[in-house]
């Protein structure tokens, strides 16, 4: 088998822009599922019914169906229903984000409740409301222990990126494809593509514990 | 005078076992109470009831005329108001010694960042732990840890301290300076209800001791009276097995 290195070479460039979409668009969905993440897993733990009920079901929907399916209908209905005509790289961050964001409510959730519980005795104690206990006392400590779940959060959803090349979002899976395409090869188009997601991830992981010893 | 601190018919269980059983007692400003028992007898869930940090089935507190189960009643201005320091000192280990002392004065008290410290560096001295005003809370001693605890509840002018077992936690030698800021602070004429299994400082400074069992106040009355002359059966084999 022979490996034709000039035509990665061709399609450097474009495997290039693909990759910088593909981190553009994974930094953006996990800062927005983040933040998304963090009121789904305050609402799921509240005692209102009202707050708890919906945040379970968003977190119960969105790991419970593929993201695959997701995808397809925040492209096709969700980013339409709001801009008038669907755009692939808003429906991919949205989608993505929307997702991570169940997953993120669990670490979050798991943080929080390893916080001991004497913590927020002693906050209450002092005449702390719930939200400055959470806001000063709990959450700084809760999240600096979910910095490792995180990195993984992180990595997974930087892998899942791959799937929005379906609703041809020009990132690395998009000009991977695009390149089988036009010469009709598989090696060399798919192997550069799992090289790129494997320097991705490697620099974040390696990146990930550095900040990980610092803390 | 009125009793900055009312406890009415206090009830309270867990599943089928009964905590508290219909506990009556008033406390007044700049007594100091002592509450000694077994484990298990429901002295801790009472104390924490007075902070509203435990909800009884059954019963009333008031502090200082406001109820605690009235829905209306703001819980976190009344607690404001009560210190509590607990068995394990609880204090918050992302932030150092000053700025446990300093944050519930700038949120709670609404104070500037200059006077909470000056306030927090008052009570660090009076406390006598100046030297760790910068340090993580990690890296003191438990009697260190439970001082700066006591600041920091300190730092709300409380008008009522409760103490959870202050020193069940330390190592036998740092008994003396955590019972010693105790002291000095009911030479003050602080409110303090304590919780605790040091007969001496109950017998030294308390004006009135409950002995408590079962979830019922068995016996109260001053410390002479209780330590020397208890009137109950079951105080006695208590005391007889703690003194």
């Amino acid at each position: 088998m022979d490996f034709r290195f000039d035509i990665i070479w061709d399609y450097g460039p474009l495997l290039l822009k693909g990759s910088l979409l593909t981190i553009g668009i994974s930094i953006l969905a996990i800062l927005i599922g983040s933040i998304l993440g963090l009121g789904v897993a305050i609402g799921k733990m509240s005692t209102k019914w009202y707050l708890n009920w919906p945040m379970n079901g968003y977190i119960h929907f969105f790991r419970g169906t593929p993201l695959y399916v997701q995808i397809l209908i925040v492209h096709f209905g969700v980013v339409p229903l709001f801009m008038g005509q669907t755009n692939p790289i808003v429906a991919a961050v949205t989608a993505l984000a929307l997702n991570s964001a169940a997953y993120t409510a669990e670490i979050y959730r798991s943080g929080i409740q390893s916080i001991d519980k004497g913590q927020t005795e002693a906050s209450y104690s002092l005449g702390m409301t719930h939200r400055q206990t959470m806001r000063f006392v709990i959450l700084p400590q809760a999240i600096k222990r979910t910095i490792p779940a995180f990195g993984n959060e992180f990595i997974v959803l930087i892998k899942d990126s791959s799937l929005v090349a379906l609703i041809a979002a020009p990132e690395i899976m998009y000009w991977s494809n695009a390149m089988r395409g036009q010469y009709i090869r598989v090696w060399e188009p798919y192997l550069a593509a799992a090289f790129i997601y494997l320097i991705l991830t490697y620099s974040l992981n390696k990146l990930l514990s550095c900040i990980e010893r610092k803390l | 005078m009125k009793p900055i601190i009312e406890v009415m018919d206090l009830t309270m269980s867990y599943g089928e076992h009964q905590v508290l059983n219909s506990i009556n007692v008033a406390i007044n400003k700049s007594e100091v109470v002592v509450i000694i028992g077994p484990s298990g007898s429901g002295k801790s869930t009472l104390l924490r009831c007075l902070n509203g940090l435990e909800k009884p089935q059954y019963g009333e507190v008031i502090i200082d005329g406001q109820s605690l189960m009235d829905s209306s009643v703001n819980i976190s201005s009344v607690r404001a108001n009560i210190g509590m320091v607990f068995q394990q000192f609880n204090l918050f280990p992302h932030m150092n010694v000053l700025e446990n002392i300093m944050l519930a004065q700038e949120q709670v008290r609404k104070r500037s960042k200059e006077s909470s410290q000056a306030k927090a560096l008052d009570l660090l001295q009076k406390v006598g732990l100046t030297d760790k005003a910068e340090q993580s809370p990690t890296a003191l001693s438990g009697g260190q840890a439970q001082r700066v605890a006591i600041a920091r509840a300190l730092a709300m002018d409380p008008a009522i301290m409760l103490f959870d077992e202050p020193t069940s936690a330390l190592d036998p030698e740092m008994v003396g300076e955590v019972l010693a800021v105790m002291k000095d602070l009911a030479r003050e004429g602080m409110t303090m209800v304590v919780v605790t299994h040091e007969m001496g400082f109950a017998r030294e400074i308390g004006d009135r001791v409950l002995f408590m069992e079962q979830g019922i106040i068995i016996e109260e009355g001053a410390p002479q009276q209780l330590f020397d002359q208890p009137q109950q059966e079951r105080t006695r084999d208590f005391l007889s097995k703690v003194l």
